[in-house]
């Protein structure tokens, strides 16, 4: 049975959707007007309660993409920090010098080279070659599928300056597309002294080992009449 | 005198003189050493020289130039210039600055820098016999 309208009630109804749509904007989401009585503005309050239902779901849709978004989100970044710190490892990696036999360092040079790297690559070896006191060191290009212009002054650069420190430094495994490219490119290696494999590259080294080993030992033979005095 | 003007020493030890720079030089302390180190050469008759840069952090266009000049100059004189312990850093601003001493030793230590000038002068001795 419909019940008249009754403005009083309806002032207090009124006052009662507005108190609990406040509550409702202040975050309390278990507000409902919940009205037992049933007339023509019943409808309205009832339209309220299922619009306050509504906001309440989307509500907790929301947050819940939010977090898993977030959760994503830092997902993301603790792979980008991995993939960082992995692209580090890579550039000291991918130039280990190593010593091979007394006074011979090798840094064997493996996929392509850009001027970062090279860069990491000259200061790693002069470093080593302070470090260990080896007057000859081998950069085997074997491994180095294409080289540009850049990177054929950066190799250029590095075996000058291992000159400077006093050690010699020689070039090993010019592929034939490398060689093409150097003389097409006019890079001038005729400073350089390059060998095809790094077994030639050994041998002479260790020739140049022995050498300086014999003038070590010629050395030690008296001219008498030109030490003394 | 200033502060810069701090003598750098150049020891005498059988044929050979050594000078090693321990400061960091002003341009005109660079001058000033080339030609001292020259006039000990005549005055010596030393056969090498072996200078020692092994504590320089840098080394300018200038001295760098200082350098390679004065091994050329010695040379003129028969005496063989070696410079001794180059930093790396040092080694790559050089080649930056596209002064790549040609015609310079170099060694990586002072007994290296040694054994290269007995080598240079045993096989010179060996020639004249």
């Amino acid at each position: 049975m419909k019940e008249s309208f009754n403005v009083k009630n309806l002032k207090n109804r009124i006052d009662r959707i507005e108190d609990i749509l406040a509550s409702v904007a202040a975050g309390d989401m278990e507000a409902r007007i919940g009205s037992d009585i049933e007339d023509d503005f019943s409808g309205i309050e009832a339209a309220i309660d299922l619009l306050i239902n509504d906001l309440t779901d989307e509500l907790r849709e929301r947050a819940k993409v939010q977090k898993e978004l977030e959760s994503r989100l830092s997902k993301i970044q603790e792979q980008q920090k991995t993939i960082l710190q992995q692209q580090e490892d890579l550039l000291e990696l991918s130039s280990p010098v190593s010593k091979v036999w007394d006074n011979i360092l090798i840094l064997p040079v493996i996929g392509t080279l850009d001027s970062q790297r090279t860069q990491v690559m000259m200061e790693n070896l002069l470093q080593k070659i302070v470090d260990t006191g080896c007057t000859i060191s081998i950069l085997d290009i074997t491994g180095v599928p294409t080289v540009d212009t850049q990177v054929a002054n950066h190799l250029l650069k590095t075996v000058t300056a291992a000159r400077l420190l006093g050690a010699e430094c020689i070039i090993s495994g010019i592929s034939p597309a490398i060689a093409q490219t150097i003389v097409h490119l006019g890079i001038d290696l005729s400073a350089i002294r390059t060998k095809a494999t790094l077994q030639d590259a050994m041998i002479y080294s260790m020739k140049q080992n022995k050498r300086s080993e014999e003038v070590k030992a010629l050395a030690n033979i008296s001219f008498p009449n030109e030490n003394e005095g | 005198m200033n502060q810069y003007e701090k003598r750098i020493p150049i020891i005498k030890i059988h044929d050979y003189l050594i000078v090693p720079i321990q400061v960091d030089m002003h341009d005109k302390q660079a001058i000033q050493l080339q030609s001292q180190i020259l006039e000990e050469i005549a005055r010596t008759r030393a056969k090498g020289v072996l200078i020692d840069i092994s504590v320089l952090e840098m080394v300018d266009s200038f001295i760098g130039r200082m350098l390679s000049g004065m091994a050329s100059m010695a040379a003129i004189m028969d005496t063989s210039v070696v410079i001794v312990g180059m930093q790396p850093a040092v080694a790559i601003t050089l080649v930056e600055l596209g002064l790549e001493m040609p015609g310079v030793d170099t060694a990586l230590n002072m007994e290296k820098g040694m054994e290269m000038l007995e080598r240079k002068l045993n096989t010179r001795k060996i020639d004249t016999y």
